[in-house]
């Protein structure tokens, strides 16, 4: 599937900012899963330097630091993504087997995928979680199947709230008060399998969505989305690399992706490892946030 | 795996020295005196009167770590400040054959350590191979995947090392830690180097002791040679510092002092275009290398902790980039973990194909269940350890000793460790060596006791990339309860190593090396000038102050209380300096109550303009510049601070109120003294003067106009008053005798161009300091130079501005009120010029 994605996000500032430092995960990765194909970064006031690299999860990190006095910062995203759907993969190991993968035991070799099985600030490793999580890992039952049960289980018992929670709210309370948004819903997930043991990791990117039937899409109406990765180790020489997608926000999952209408931009342990823009910046103690995404499929 | 045999007796070496009958080691310790040759030779050198010399050369001692205010902050917070440094008068004294393990073992681990950081930060085949477990890498908030793949310039992850080590009973060193993030010690190691061998020059100089300042100078090499320079630019190395709050700020004052380190904090420095820069008043300096002493998560909040007021926003990204250098690299923090220490044998094999020369303390991780068993076994005589310090996702805890639990703790303890294997490390204990320590005579018990040692030893790298172990050390001795920690209120010795036969011993000194580097200007940074600034502006409005106070109290104590406007501009002055609250009852109706309020007044830490809070504030802009003032300057503050301590007694009365006024008007003019004899004039002393100048302007023109308001000079005793209160008494009477007329008054207090109180002199004072600033700013200064105009004396003589017979002369008090406009603005100028944006608040944006 060709997909185009634009993601523009503009700060007013009701005081001047002098100085400011910005990071932005905003350019998308290549996977099995996709290629991106083209991308276009445009930021407004102009920064004298940019400078790309990429970090330690493969996502591409942009940084600049703006100097002059500005009351306004736009940065433009703009990318044209290839996607593709990847062999189905059959898969009988059981949790704990992969749970076991990721135990330390001295003489044998390490993986280092296990950096996803630590707590993070946003994914936490609390009993809450892991009891939350039981049923759906019953003693035996195959890793693939207990995890999507997990996904259908936030799915199904936590409700989908627009502006319910806001990027702070820890996942914990979201599991609490039993509602959130697509970001909630992935830091839980990634916290409950953490919480067993398992190795998970927070995906950023976006979701094609389609307009009501008989309306026209409209530009700039969808938003950035979030979901999960989990590892398994079985799956390592498959083309998914052992990622298996869970989105339990839309009940949808897959190997490398949970389909070709979805694009990744970054991974890493939670949102703040991938948050797609963010900065520090001097002066402007307030301002006003507008962010607008849209993704169209490219005939 | 090496074992501490648990009890050898320390061979007995005595040789002629008559040691006190009370002197003793607990059982099962090594004794260092009796198990060192090097003691009986040290004794010998005391002379004839023996350990009896020992309480005066502690006292001469201690009073050096006063006049040279070495201290160490044991609280944070800013009421509780410091604390003297606690320096014991003897030595650790290492002979040549047990430094030699010291060093090879150090240079071996220091090597080690080097290579799993490059391992961790590059291909992670130690997790792979399964020989560092990824629990205490990726699962150890020290770990930092901001900096993975990261290749420092020239390779080397760490320029500066340190390992804690006890000696066991057999007398072999044991290392217990190491520390890399912001390993502390090199600046007190220096200080207790130089007092302690001051009290010993002979037994210094014969023994063959091995000197320091080599070992300091390849540090400032190694970090020199690896700064990134541009063509034509000459390395800038700065120190980075949490700040005075820190509890060993005073050894990074230190430390970056007799380096050669700009002393620098957070706010100091911006990254522009990747490139790390100094905000000084002439501009943004580049700066090539930074030696840290902030933790890793606090160095930016743009990419670590978005709480970080002491990090720099961007540093990661400058460091990635290769344009500064850092020591050390960040993301070393995982090496620290005490879990690490059980697999270093097995990794110096599998690298370095070597056996330790330098055994760890025994440690069993329980993160690895094989070890769980050994390590609760070990349990009831081990020492229960945190894997993790507290930071992030990691909770830690006070470290238990398994011999004082009770049979309920001890099994809490085990079902705490199999709740959270991980995070638990159980360790041998080690019965450390125990060392002479000299205790005065008024202790009970005094004269030569024991305490338990550990010993810090550094490793550099110098400017070939070679390790340097400093032979030397930083040695901690426990308080009486045996617990070594600086924080538990145990003292510290200096460590002397002696050289081996066939090695010549240096002659370079610490003190006659002194700044050891290329001259370099000093750089104004922005926040030293703001501090500068008000640091004047304190010092002068204590003083006046104070003075007011005085003359206030004087008045209202003597029989001139009748005199109406007298009380008018005494209630005046203090309402409008906020010593007194507004609803406070007029002086006139009752001078006691007034006298009261004015004395509770002074010490009122709520009011933020009380005496006790200027010289609060006056103490804490100089405690940010600390690194420019001197030792005398600082004592002389800290006795300031004390003579008004809050919390020494209540209020006192009138009396001894004055008593204390007078102490504080001598102890400022020691100040002023200083300001203005014992620093250096660069620009930053220049705008100290400007504020000054500039308070002293604001506060003497507001003074002379309410008196002309009030009529306070209609009497003798308002007329001397007012005098009084300029500090020209004296050369008032000399000049003028009993004259009291306005005319005569007007010409010293207001047209002199000799008396430093006098409007006209402070105003021309401040316009030169401006105008020597005018190549700052971009002009600005040069503007506000030309605003400070002072009063003409040629056009206006006395008797213009204040016509005889006249009672409210209108030339004067306009002229007056200009003087305050012209502090107002020249305040606000520079405000806008340089401190804009120097301590300006950051937000964090996040989306």
């Amino acid at each position: 599937m060709k997909l185009s994605v634009t993601h523009e996000t503009t700060y007013q500032y009701l005081h001047p900012v002098h100085t400011a430092q910005h990071l932005a995960f905003l350019h998308p990765i290549n996977s099995a899963n996709q290629r991106c194909i083209q991308h276009q970064l445009t930021i407004d006031p102009e920064p004298h330097d940019v400078s790309h690299s990429v970090d330690a999860y493969g996502n591409h990190r942009t940084h600049w630091s703006l100097a002059q006095v500005h009351d306004h910062l736009c940065v433009r995203s703009v990318s044209e993504v290839h996607t593709y759907e990847l062999e189905p993969h059959e898969c009988n190991e059981s949790w704990e087997a992969v749970r076991e993968h990721f135990r330390y035991r001295s003489g044998h070799s390490g993986d280092p995928h296990s950096a996803f099985v630590f707590a993070s600030h946003h994914a936490p490793i609390h009993p809450t979680f892991a009891s939350f999580a039981s049923n759906c890992f019953e003693q035996g039952s195959p890793m693939v199947e207990s995890c999507v049960n997990l996904m259908r289980k936030i799915h199904t018992e936590l409700r989908y709230e627009s502006l319910s929670t806001d990027v702070h709210t820890p996942a914990l309370q979201a599991l609490e008060q039993g509602h959130g948004v697509c970001q909630d819903f992935a830091h839980i997930q990634v916290a409950c399998l953490r919480s067993l043991g398992l190795a998970a990791r927070y995906v950023s990117g976006y979701l094609l969505t389609h307009p009501p039937e008989g309306q026209e899409r409209l530009i700039g109406s969808d938003a950035s989305h979030a979901w999960v990765s989990v590892y398994v180790p079985s799956a390592c020489k498959h083309d998914c690399g052992g990622w298996l997608d869970l989105d339990p926000t839309n009940d949808r999952w897959g190997w490398g992706s949970p389909g070709p209408d979805y694009v990744h931009v970054a991974v890493g342990r939670d949102f703040a490892d991938v948050s797609p823009l963010r900065g520090v910046i001097q002066g402007g103690a307030q301002h006003t946030l507008e962010v607008a995404v849209t993704v169209q499929p490219i005939a | 795996m090496h074992k501490p045999s648990p009890t050898s007796t320390p061979p007995v070496v005595q040789a002629g020295f008559q040691l006190p009958d009370n002197y003793q080691v607990p059982d099962g310790h090594w004794d260092e005196l009796r198990g060192c040759d090097l003691w009986p030779k040290f004794l010998e050198h005391l002379g004839a009167q023996g350990l009896n010399v020992l309480d005066d050369r502690l006292q001469e001692l201690r009073r050096q770590v006063n006049d040279n205010g070495v201290t160490y902050n044991v609280y944070s917070a800013t009421d509780e400040f410091e604390r003297p440094w606690s320096l014991d008068v003897l030595p650790l004294l290492l002979d040549a054959t047990s430094w030699q393990q010291v060093e090879r073992g150090v240079l071996q681990r220091v090597r080690l350590l080097e290579h799993i950081m490059a391992d961790v930060y590059g291909p992670q085949t130690l997790i792979k191979r399964g020989l560092l477990p990824a629990a205490l890498v990726q699962g150890h908030p020290g770990y930092l995947p901001a900096m993975q793949g990261h290749q420092p310039i020239g390779g080397r992850f760490l320029s500066l090392a340190a390992f804690d080590l006890a000696r066991g009973p057999d007398g072999l060193w044991w290392l217990l830690a190491h520390r890399v993030q912001a390993p502390s010690g090199l600046g007190y190691l220096l200080e207790n180097r130089i007092l302690v061998s001051r009290q010993f020059p002979e037994a210094f100089e014969d023994m063959r002791i091995q000197r320091l300042a080599s070992t300091y100078r390849a540090l400032f090499e190694g970090l020199q040679a690896r700064c990134p320079l541009a063509e034509g630019e000459t390395p800038h190395l700065a120190l980075l510092t949490p700040g005075p709050y820190n509890e060993t700020y005073f050894e990074h004052a230190y430390l970056a002092r007799y380096l050669g380190l700009t002393l620098v904090q957070a706010g100091d420095l911006t990254v522009r275009d990747d490139r790390l820069y100094l905000k000084t008043l002439s501009g943004l300096q580049r700066v090539h290398g930074l030696l840290k002493r902030v933790d890793d998560n606090w160095l930016d909040p743009l990419e670590l902790r978005a709480d970080s007021t002491l990090g720099v926003p961007g540093l990661l990204q400058a460091i990635r980039s290769g344009q500064v250098w850092v020591a050390n690299t960040p993301g070393s923090g995982f090496l620290e973990s005490n879990a690490l220490l059980g697999f270093m044998p097995a990794l110096a094999r599998e690298v370095l194909d070597e056996e330790l020369v330098l055994p760890a303390i025994p440690s069993w991780w329980c993160g690895e269940a094989a070890a769980i068993p050994d390590a609760l076994r070990q349990l009831s005589d081990g020492v229960i350890k945190p894997t993790y310090p507290q930071e992030g996702q990691r909770s830690s805890f006070e470290p238990a000793m398994g011999r004082n639990l009770k049979p309920s703790e001890h099994d809490a303890w085990c079902a705490r460790i199999l709740r959270d294997p991980e995070a638990h490390t159980v360790q041998q204990w080690l019965p450390s060596s125990y060392q002479p320590v000299w205790t005065p005579e008024k202790n009970a018990p005094s004269g030569l006791q024991s305490r338990a040692v550990v010993l810090r030893v550094f490793a550099v790298t110098d400017a070939q990339g070679q390790w340097q172990v400093l032979p030397g050390g930083f040695a901690r001795l426990s308080a009486q309860d045996g617990y070594t920690s600086m924080q538990r209120g145990g003292s510290t010795a200096d460590v002397w190593v002696q050289a081996r036969e066939e090695e010549s011993v240096s002659t370079v000194s610490l003190l006659n090396q002194g700044h050891p580097h290329v001259r370099r200007e000093r750089h104004v940074t922005s926040r030293a000038a703001e501090n500068l600034f008000w640091m004047g502006r304190y010092t002068e409005r204590s003083e006046n102050t104070v003075r007011f106070v005085r003359v206030a109290l004087d008045v209202l104590a003597s029989q001139h209380q009748q005199q109406q406007g007298l009380m008018d501009w005494i209630h005046a002055m203090a309402e409008l300096q906020g010593l007194v609250p507004s609803e406070v009852v007029h002086p006139h109706q009752s001078p006691r109550v007034f006298e009261r309020s004015l004395v509770s007044g002074l010490w009122d830490v709520q009011s933020c303009t009380s005496v006790s809070y200027n010289l609060r504030s006056m103490a804490t802009c100089a405690s940010h510049i600390r690194d420019r003032l001197s030792p005398e300057h600082w004592l002389t503050l800290e006795q300031l601070q004390e003579l008004f301590d809050q919390r020494t007694a209540a209020i006192p009365n009138t009396a001894q109120a004055l008593h204390r006024l007078t102490q504080v008007s001598q102890l400022l003019a020691a100040i002023t003294g200083a300001q203005t004899d014992r620093m250096t004039r660069d620009d930053g002393w220049r705008l100290l003067s400007v504020g000054r100048h500039v308070e002293r302007l604001d506060f003497l023109a507001t003074a002379l106009e309410l008196a002309i308001e009030y009529k306070v000079l209609d009497h003798p005793s308002g007329f001397e008053s007012l005098l009084a209160l300029f500090d020209s008494t004296i050369t008032f009477h000399a000049q003028f005798q009993q004259n009291r007329s306005p005319q005569a008054l007007v010409e010293l207090l207001v047209c002199s161009a000799d008396n430093p109180r006098s409007l006209q002199w402070v105003a021309r004072t401040l316009r030169s300091r401006l105008l020597r600033l005018q190549h700052l700013g971009s002009g600005a200064t040069r503007m506000l130079a030309d605003w400070v105009t002072g009063t003409n004396p040629e056009t206006l003589a006395p008797s213009v501005l204040w016509p005889e017979g006249e009672e409210q002369p209108r030339l004067l008090l306009d002229a007056l009120a200009h003087d305050r406009e012209v502090a107002r603005h020249v305040s606000d100028g520079l405000a806008s010029a340089f401190f804009a944006h120097s301590e300006s608040a950051s937000h964090n944006v996040s989306l």
